[in-house]
């Protein structure tokens, strides 16, 4: 029996080393990587702080002036470097087939391939020889162009590809490290040395300053403590409009507290007070806004009387301030007074919810007419 | 004075009831099955709509499956950044969770992992995380267990740690850091909490993988949109969204509604019958009795009143009846027959108990339905009778 046990463990070995070079391309490095940059922080991306070895096939090293060799994990964040240093000596990449050193400016670029880019939406990779990058295309599609309109790509798309990290990082990874930073780190880390993720990062892993963390963890706090600690930027909270259960719309009539979905607010100064008129929906609040003594006497009578409009953004739900909004007219989704304006805080997503719902179109605040207004209710 | 209630009038109506024994607990039943009816049947509804609103609730409002050889597998984490970047997702979190047999005991235990600085999908998790700490969980492989779970755990000598049979053969040893307390209201006593790395170790997963991926959108109203996008984006993926179950399920509960209508308007029909025969004209005999009552002397008010009790006494306790009746057939007995007509098919699930909601709504709306038109059809014809000459109506 034991030949039989013997062919059967060939096989068996047989079929996982075909199944291992079946395996799907990854970015992760199979080789020991080149690290240039300096001390611990070698490990990041000089720019967004990712992990070098995991992103060793998208990576470039690069020298720039009045700096040390600088290394990073994707075109996007050379690209992004480069707008604020200029460039100095040669820039090197990692072939993607054979994760070798190359001379970016002679390399075979595959772009738009099914591989995901590295902090962008389209990949970009890099390859020596023409052959392999044919070969890979064969195989996971895109095209084959040179570097410098690989890097134009880049550049052209830095800025959607820098909104879309921020979404996430919002959504994802700064609660994230923020939690980390106030379980497992010293509250007292001077930020006022660091400027860069990597720094940062060497120093949380070197000097202690957190317990042990995971990669990711790692990457989370950093980015957190770095661009929102740092940074000072307030912490968005989510509010909402708060209605009383009482507030009934001027006009309408309707009770607001049932739609708080569509909750749109305008606050005044009336007797040196602070008070406040909550509608169901913005078309109506536009209508009391451009004729406001129409409506009944409220205490406000010129639109100059009025301090803060607030609208509900129909994504997020929160509170934002009307003025600066962006509204979608036409659309297929209605409100509790039939059609509506649909209000967004940002423009692409106004876009977007235009595109979804048949909006006809998308208006900023000071661009609203009253004839507009009323022609929804026909 | 004149307001009080005359006891006198009251207990003549009684008599009057019971004289006519036979008549009255004729009506009387026909009332109270009818209101015993339509209450059961409401009962019902209500209590249905509730578990079913209540199961709703509990599902997150998008679910992501990857879909293979038509079974569900594992799928990227990857797609969480992708779902993150459709407009109106507020959140997207990867899941990891399974079963694990135990044959020792020949148990499941369903376990989930996860990641303490996540945001959570589920409230209980919160509770978890706050009780214990996960870091160190995560450094020396450990778990939370449930109770249910500590005892199976504790009949084949495994106290202090559990050895879990990894795909590959080979053991992990993952000691028990605790035991959830009953205040976390986890859904179950079955379920063991653990990191998710050492859940994936156990299950044999790729790093980059999870089980599914729940999303939250912030607005109810874009879920149908932020779906159909996710599933342009990944073709090869099933999208669960409350609103289809909620759909689904609504429509087997329209459906089924469709044969309560048809036992509701046989009920009201018999009822309006009866009420139609009572309000066309008093019989000769109900006739006379007032007829004489006005010669001894009874005013027209005093017979209306007597009237009014009468009718009054009798579909009141006839109403009350038959919501008693309907409490102990739906909420005690589980309302054997009328039931079936609801749950009946697969589609909705088979087991659960209807859930107590006492909903004044539905007394009210059965009370109206029906006291006082009866009381209406017994007062109109007697006040007719009541304002001619006694002599005329005797004669």
């Amino acid at each position: 029996m034991p030949m039989k046990k013997i062919v059967l463990l060939m096989l068996l070995l047989s079929s996982f080393v075909l199944s291992s070079y079946a395996k799907e391309f990854m970015k992760i490095a199979s080789v020991e990587p080149v690290l240039v940059q300096k001390g611990e922080q070698k490990n990041w991306c000089s720019v967004c702080g990712m992990n070098l070895k995991k992103f060793y096939k998208t990576s470039y090293i690069a020298h720039l002036k009045d700096t040390e060799p600088r290394q990073y994990c994707s075109i996007r964040c050379l690209a992004y470097d480069m707008q604020n240093h200029e460039l100095d000596g040669d820039i090197k990449v990692v072939d993607a087939s054979t994760q070798e050193l190359i001379d970016a400016k002679k390399a075979y670029y595959v772009v738009g391939s099914k591989i995901k880019g590295t902090m962008s939406k389209v990949s970009k990779l890099a390859f020596a020889s023409k052959e392999e990058a044919q070969k890979f295309v064969k195989k996971y599609r895109g095209k084959i162009v040179d570097f410098a309109s690989a890097l134009k790509m880049a550049q052209d798309s830095l800025k959607t590809d820098s909104a879309m990290v921020l979404k996430k990082k919002k959504k994802k990874i700064y609660p994230m490290g923020k939690k980390v930073f106030q379980k497992m780190c010293k509250q007292d880390i001077d930020l006022s040395n660091y400027d860069e993720v990597n720094q940062l990062k060497a120093d949380i892993t070197t000097k202690k300053l957190c317990k042990h963390l995971k990669e990711k963890q790692l990457q989370a706090v950093a980015l957190y403590l770095l661009e929102v600690k740092k940074a000072d930027t307030k912490e968005e909270v989510a509010k909402h409009i708060h209605v009383t259960k009482d507030e009934k719309c001027p006009v309408c009539g309707m009770f607001v507290y049932k739609y708080p979905r569509w909750v749109a607010q305008i606050v005044f100064i009336h007797n040196n007070k602070e008070k406040h008129l909550s509608f169901d929906g913005v078309a109506d609040m536009m209508k009391f806004y451009f004729h406001p003594n129409k409506w009944g006497d409220y205490g406000v009578h010129d639109t100059k009387e009025m301090i803060k409009i607030t609208v509900t953004d129909y994504y997020s739900q929160k509170s934002i301030d009307a003025t600066k909004a962006f509204y979608v007219i036409g659309s297929d989704i209605y409100g509790p007074m039939g059609n509506e304006l649909i209000p967004f805080e940002y423009e692409d997503e106004a876009k977007t919810f235009s595109m979804d719902h048949k909006g006809r179109k998308v208006v900023k605040f000071e661009d609203i007419t009253p004839s507009e207004i009323y022609e929804l209710d026909e | 004075m004149r307001s009080k209630i005359n006891f006198y009038l009251i207990e003549y109506a009684l008599n009057a009831l019971l004289r006519e024994k036979y008549k009255s607990f004729f009506i009387m039943s026909i009332f109270t099955l009818l209101t015993f009816l339509l209450t059961s049947v409401f009962f019902i509804t209500n209590s249905i709509k509730y578990e079913l609103q209540s199961t709703v609730d509990t599902l997150p409002q998008i679910i992501v499956q990857k879909i293979k050889a038509g079974r569900h597998y594992d799928i990227d984490e990857s797609v969480v950044d992708d779902v993150l970047d459709i407009a109106g997702v507020d959140d997207a979190v990867a899941r990891v969770w399974g079963y694990y047999y135990f044959e020792n005991a020949g148990v499941n235990f369903s376990i989930v992992g996860i990641d303490a600085y996540e945001k959570q999908y589920k409230k209980s998790f919160e509770n978890i995380i706050e009780d214990f700490d996960f870091a160190t969980l995560e450094q020396t492989p450990s778990m939370v267990v449930g109770r249910g779970v500590k005892e199976i755990m504790k009949q084949s000598y495994y106290d202090e740690y559990f050895n879990f049979i990894k795909p590959d053969g080979s053991l992990k040893r993952v000691d028990v850091a605790g035991v959830f307390d009953g205040q976390t209201q986890l859904e179950s006593n079955d379920m063991i909490v653990m990191p998710k790395e050492t859940l994936k170790e156990i299950f044999g997963m790729d790093e980059m993988q999870a089980t599914d991926i729940v999303v939250k959108v912030k607005n109810p109203q874009e879920v149908s949109t932020v779906a159909a996008k996710i599933k342009l984006i990944y073709p090869d993926t099933r999208i669960i969204t409350t609103q289809d179950l909620q759909i689904s399920y609504q429509n087997i509960f329209d459906y089924k509604s469709g044969i309560f209508l048809a036992l509701f308007v046989i009920a009201i029909f018999t009822f309006f019958i009866i009420i139609y025969d009572k309000a066309s004209g008093l019989s000769s005999e109900e006739k006379r009795e007032i007829g004489i009552l006005k010669a001894i002397g009874w005013k027209i008010d005093d017979i209306l009143k007597e009237k009014f009790y009468e009718a009054f006494i009798l579909s009141l306790f006839a109403y009350l009846l038959g919501v008693i009746l309907a409490l102990l057939y739906v909420y005690l007995f589980q309302a054997p027959i009328l039931r079936d007509i609801f749950v009946g098919y697969s589609q909705l699930k088979t087991s659960f108990e209807l859930p107590f909601i006492f909903d004044l709504h539905t007394l009210f709306l059965v009370f109206f339905l029906s006291v006082p038109v009866y009381v209406a059809a017994i007062i109109i014809p007697s006040w007719k009778i009541a304002t001619l000459e006694a002599d005329e109506v005797i004669r």
